[in-house]
């Protein structure tokens, strides 16, 4: 399936900020057996002082943007066209959850696709007793880890709101867990935090969703703006499945990667350090058209 | 040249007296007293130097020692809750002796503990041979968070990532040292060690002299010239990466910049720029090549590391990546303090060197292991129980770590569950036994457990150990290592020789190429703070003198509702200052602000300056509480002032005419400047009540020069005239003028190619205005303005230079 995808984010500024520096990540990568991409470019306004970029340790490309001159507002767009390959209907040939315990500690490797970087906490993940406990219950009927992500995913999108209003973006997997309402981002956390509970390894994906669905379906949540979801670690010889809580659906060809971490810190679109004393109003676009 | 000191140790002599009482403890060693009863090497000199000097002159000393502690400022900072504090460092009087030949054996350990820390870190961040070849767990890495994922595949610069490391050591009941913890991070405590040594020594002089103990000097020298071998041919400063003055050890880190001769920056002095780090001075952006970091790696850089950080510098690690800059350690080595990896070292030594360690370490048993997690739970309550991932040394961690039989039943029950469920959190150490070493208590000498820390830096020979270091000595007479999370003491460690030592200063030797610093490296920020100090300093003796003015009147007259008082008490109001107070808050504040601003750059400061101004403090706190108004704070005032007095002598007459200086001078005049602007205008206006101007000379400190210039009743012309226009009046407006005409003349681009700057030209048409005003022509209005004029001068020059 060949995509193109167009994104805009822009960022008002209260108070002219003087100068500043960002880390970017909203380019998609090439991911062999996942997608590759066919081309891609990005573009600032205002022109930066200096662009580069590098690829950071989970493979991602990170663009470095540095402003000197004031300015009061940032337009980030990004242009894409993506070969995704379509991951869906596998069939499940997953470990169970005690396999999957004795993998792990044959997995004599801190490579960065290994399931060691995505067992324990992480900067934005945190162990929480009361989700463990609930991703045991919606999980008890699954065998194979395969069928536990796919079951969370379901009792996911059944139990929690989709509700852009009730968190933000700093909003913590506990929070979101009690109030039963979220985005994507939170989703994502939840699930990752349950999982990585109960010893699977699960990291967080960014990247964007079709807008316009096939004749018949019904659009996609998160659909507008830049989604996320979830990938788990099934076993060696699954290995790494994407799965999206929000739309309670295995991803693999609707889905096109930004890039992925352990969790939205690792692969926030971008981090900056400002020179300035007012805060800041984000807006995004995003279209992503099939091509054929 | 080497000093002959001593002939070679005679026949023994007998049992010096103060060390008949001292009764060792059972099962443990002693540092002075052997199996067999005996001195060790160098305690029985020590010992009889005691006996010969009799307890008060002994007591003597030792106050002369604490008092030199004081007198140079020296002082940590704890964290116990509340707001950090600082504390006076507290000095185990006694030396800790350790005969060299036992200290050769501990160097060569030691080398060979950090020669394989380095290669381990080495693996870690790059081909992870280790894991692979199953010697390392996987899980310490990836589950580490001092694992730091940007900086893997980055080679450091100069090919190494360790070149500064400390070891905290214990002697064990079977008499050898063990290694209690490696210290990779950022260690601290060398500069401690130095100030122990010399606080020592004012109390031992003569022992000291007497006996062979090498010295440290050599130590410090060897690493400095390692530090500047690490700066690229193409120039760049070497500096110290401090977390700023609220950390722990600042004290510590500006000591050591002033001894080595380092710049000491923050995050915000540095940028990056195109991959190369760069310190803000005030003569525009100065490349820095190496940076000696006292900062936890994770903090240095916002953008890739802790996002949270407030402390860093955005970019840092794409400099480090760019190869620009050399981080001594290199970012991530933090790794090698996790207490796990204790478990790991017997192996991964035989593995990398075909040797077993020369020094043992705690047995320690990690259990994300099955066989140790069984062994850690069958034999729980006999071992010290702590999580796996922490860096503290296990008797520096409160509340992480405890001895298994120490634990209520309950605690124990839902440890040992979760060690069964999530092993890989935890490990198991044997509980380590300490030996002793005298302490002198009320006049006796007590047996009390110690630790020692010793530094290891590379040199251009390869890796060297400080002979010293520091000990830690414990607060009581348990001996068992947790023991020493209650706090203690330090005392200075020295490693006695039976030949002469070679004598070393850190003074540049006959030979020695003479290097002179330029003006031009001063940082920005500490530019602005010392702006700030002048400033405030002359805020204060601005405030001083008014209050001793209104409050003489008001000890005089008894009437707080006389014109000239309430007069007076409506300017204070204007400057925040509610002269109804005795020792008003207002000025408590400015003294505050003085001190904080002193405190960012004491590196760049005399201990005096920083001894007055903290004796300031604390006399008008004292104050505060205890006078009232009218005579009482008209005396009070008096003492404030010369306190002040003696603060700004002790600055203006020892700091060398660097542009530090240039800035405290600069912050003094245009802080009088203003004050005496605003004090004119508003004690010669139209309402200002009978009295006004002879408050004002009195302000102004110049009763006496108006009297012989003028008439002996004040007019406003020649108090104006006085104050505002006399070139000569080093009170007057004019006066301040002239000077700040010359500091910022002098400052880096005041002049260039014969044109003055923006600044410079702005104080010269300041200046030159009143070089031809008339007095009538000076109304408070005029004054105002004036005033106003000036402080923009001051947004001028902070404009200009910090930013």
């Amino acid at each position: 399936m060949l995509y193109d995808v167009r994104l805009t984010l822009t960022y008002d500024y209260d108070a002219p900020v003087h100068g500043g520096r960002h880390h970017i990540r909203v380019a998609p990568s090439t991911m062999p057996g996942v997608q590759r991409v066919v081309a891609s470019s990005l573009s600032f306004s205002p022109t930066p002082h200096r662009v580069t970029s590098f690829v950071d340790f989970f493979g991602n490309t990170v663009s470095d943007v540095t402003f000197v001159d004031p300015h009061e507002k940032l337009d980030i767009r990004l242009t894409a066209r993506v070969q995704v390959e379509d991951r869906r209907g596998q069939a499940d040939l997953s470990a169970s959850l005690e396999k999957l315990g004795l993998e792990i500690s044959r997995f004599w490797s801190v490579e960065p696709d290994s399931p060691q970087h995505f067992l324990a906490a992480s900067p934005r993940v945190q162990i929480v007793p009361a989700i463990t406990d609930y991703v045991q219950t919606v999980t008890t009927k699954a065998e194979t880890i395969f069928g536990m992500a796919m079951a969370l995913c379901l009792a996911i999108h059944r139990d929690f709101e989709y509700d852009p209003k009730a968190t933000d973006v700093e909003t913590k997997p506990a929070e979101a867990f009690t109030l039963k309402k979220g985005v994507c981002q939170d989703f994502a956390h939840v699930m990752i935090a349950g999982l990585r509970g109960l010893g699977i390894p699960a990291g967080y994906v960014s990247g964007f969703l079709r807008t316009n669905p096939p004749a018949g379906k019904a659009r996609l949540d998160g659909a507008d703006a830049m989604h996320a979801w979830v990938r788990v670690w099934c076993g060696t010889h699954m290995g790494w499945i994407e799965f999206d809580p929000t739309n309670a659906m295995v991803a693999g060809g609707d889905h096109i990667a930004i890039g992925h971490g352990r969790d939205y810190a690792d692969i926030s679109p971008i981090v900056g350090v400002l020179r300035t004393h007012g805060s800041h109003e984000t807006r995004q676009s995003v279209d992503v058209v099939r091509i054929e | 040249m080497t000093k002959r000191t001593s002939e070679p140790r005679s026949a023994p002599r007998p049992s010096p007296s103060i060390i008949s009482d001292y009764h060792l403890l059972p099962g443990v060693p002693d540092e002075m007293i052997d199996a067999a009863g005996k001195l060790r090497p160098g305690w029985d000199r020590l010992m009889g130097a005691f006996d010969s000097l009799g307890s008060a002159e002994l007591a003597a000393r030792f106050e002369r020692a604490d008092q030199y502690l004081r007198d140079a400022g020296v002082f940590y900072r704890k964290y116990d809750g509340a707001a950090g504090k600082e504390r006076a460092w507290p000095l185990a009087h006694i030396p800790l002796l350790i005969d060299e030949t036992e200290w050769r054996t501990l160097s060569r350990g030691l080398i060979q503990r950090v020669e394989l820390l380095e290669r381990i870190v080495a693996d870690i961040y790059s081909d992870n041979r280790l894991v692979q070849e199953g010697l390392l767990p996987p899980e310490l890495i990836a589950q580490n968070s001092e694992f730091l994922r940007p900086l893997v595949g980055v080679q450091p610069t100069n090919g190494q990532f360790l070149h500064f490391c400390a070891f905290e050591l214990g002697r064990g009941p079977d008499g050898g040292w063990w290694v209690l913890g490696d210290r990779t991070q950022a260690p601290s405590g060398a500069g401690f060690a130095l100030e122990n040594r010399v606080a020592t020594t004012r109390a031992l002089s003569d022992v000291y002299g007497e006996m062979n103990i090498h010295r440290l000097a050599g130590f410090f020298r060897d690493f400095r010239d390692h530090l500047f071998a690490q700066s690229r041919p193409d120039g760049g400063r070497v500096g110290i990466l401090t977390p700023g003055q609220l950390n722990e050890t600042y004290f510590e880190h500006a000591y050591i910049a002033r001894y080595l001769g380092l710049m000491l920056l923050e995050g915000e002095d540095l940028v990056v720029e195109a991959g190369r780090v760069m310190v803000r001075t005030v003569s525009g952006l100065k490349p820095v090549s190496v940076l000696w970091r006292r900062m936890d790696a994770s903090f240095v850089d916002p953008l890739e590391l802790r996002y949270d950080s407030r402390i860093g510098t955005p970019g840092m690690v794409e400099a480090v990546r760019s190869g620009s800059i050399s981080m001594i350690n290199a970012l991530g080595t933090g790794i090698l303090e996790t207490r796990a990896l204790s478990a790991f070292m017997p192996r991964l030594s035989k593995h990398l060197t075909g040797a077993g360690l020369e020094l043992p370490e705690i047995a320690t048993w990690w259990c994300g292991q099955a066989a140790e997690r069984e062994y850690v739970l069958d034999n729980f309550d006999a071992l010290m129980i702590g999580p796996a991932f922490a860096t503290t040394l296990p008797f520096d961690d409160l509340r992480g770590t405890a001895l298994g039989g120490s634990m209520t039943s309950t605690q124990k029950a839902q440890l040992k569950d979760r060690i069964a469920t999530h092993g890989r959190h935890y490990v198991g150490q044997e509980p380590v036994r300490l030996s002793t070493a005298p302490v002198y208590q009320e006049g006796k000498l007590e047996p009390r457990p110690i630790t020692l820390r010793v530094f290891a830096a590379r040199t251009q020979e390869g890796w060297g150990l400080m002979p010293g270091g520091f000990a830690r000595v414990g607060s009581t007479p348990d001996t068992t290592a947790l023991a020493m999370q209650r706090g203690g003491q330090a005392a200075d460690v020295w490693v006695v020789s039976s030949k002469p030592v070679e004598q070393v200063s850190l003074l540049p030797q006959e030979g020695d190429k003479l290097v002179r610093n330029s003006a031009g490296s001063l940082p920005s920020r500490a530019a602005d703070n010392l702006i700030w100090l002048g400033r405030y300093a002359e805020r204060c003796e601005a405030t001083v003198r008014i209050l001793r003015a209104y409050n003489a009147r008001l000890a005089e007259l008894s009437k707080p509702d006389l014109p000239i008082l309430t007069h007076c008490a409506e300017f204070l109001k204007s400057i925040d200052v509610d002269a109804s107070e005795a020792m008003p808050h207002g000025l408590l504040l400015s003294i505050n602000s003085a001190v904080h601003s002193a405190g960012q750059i004491r590196d760049r400061f005399s201990p005096d300056g920083w001894l007055a101004l903290n004796d300031l403090q604390k006399t008008a706190q004292r104050f505060a509480t205890r006078i009232q108004t009218g005579d009482d704070a008209t005396r009070a005032m008096t003492v404030l002032l010369r306190k002040l007095a003696g603060f700004s002598g002790l600055v203006h007459e020892n700091m060398y005419r660097f542009a530090g200086w240039r800035f405290l001078e600069i912050g003094r005049r245009l802080e009088r400047a203003i004050q005496i602007s605003r004090i004119a205008g508003w004690l010669t206006g139209e309402d200002a009540p009978d009295g006004s101007l002879e408050m004002l000379l009195e302000i102004g400190d110049s009763v006496m020069s108006h009297r012989r210039r003028y008439s002996v009743t004040a007019g406003t012309q020649s108090a104006i005239d006085l104050l505002v226009l006399d070139p000569l009046n080093p009170r007057s407006v004019l006066f301040q003028l002239t000077e700040l005409r010359t500091q910022l003349e002098a400052l880096p681009g005041g002049i260039r190619d014969g044109q003055l700057s923006t600044v410079a030209k702005t104080a010269l048409q300041l200046q030159t205005a009143l070089i031809i005003a008339e007095p009538q022509a000076v109304t408070p209005e005029e004054l105002e303005r004036i005033a106003g004029e000036i402080g923009l001068l001051a947004s001028l020059v902070a404009g200009h230079y910090f930013t």
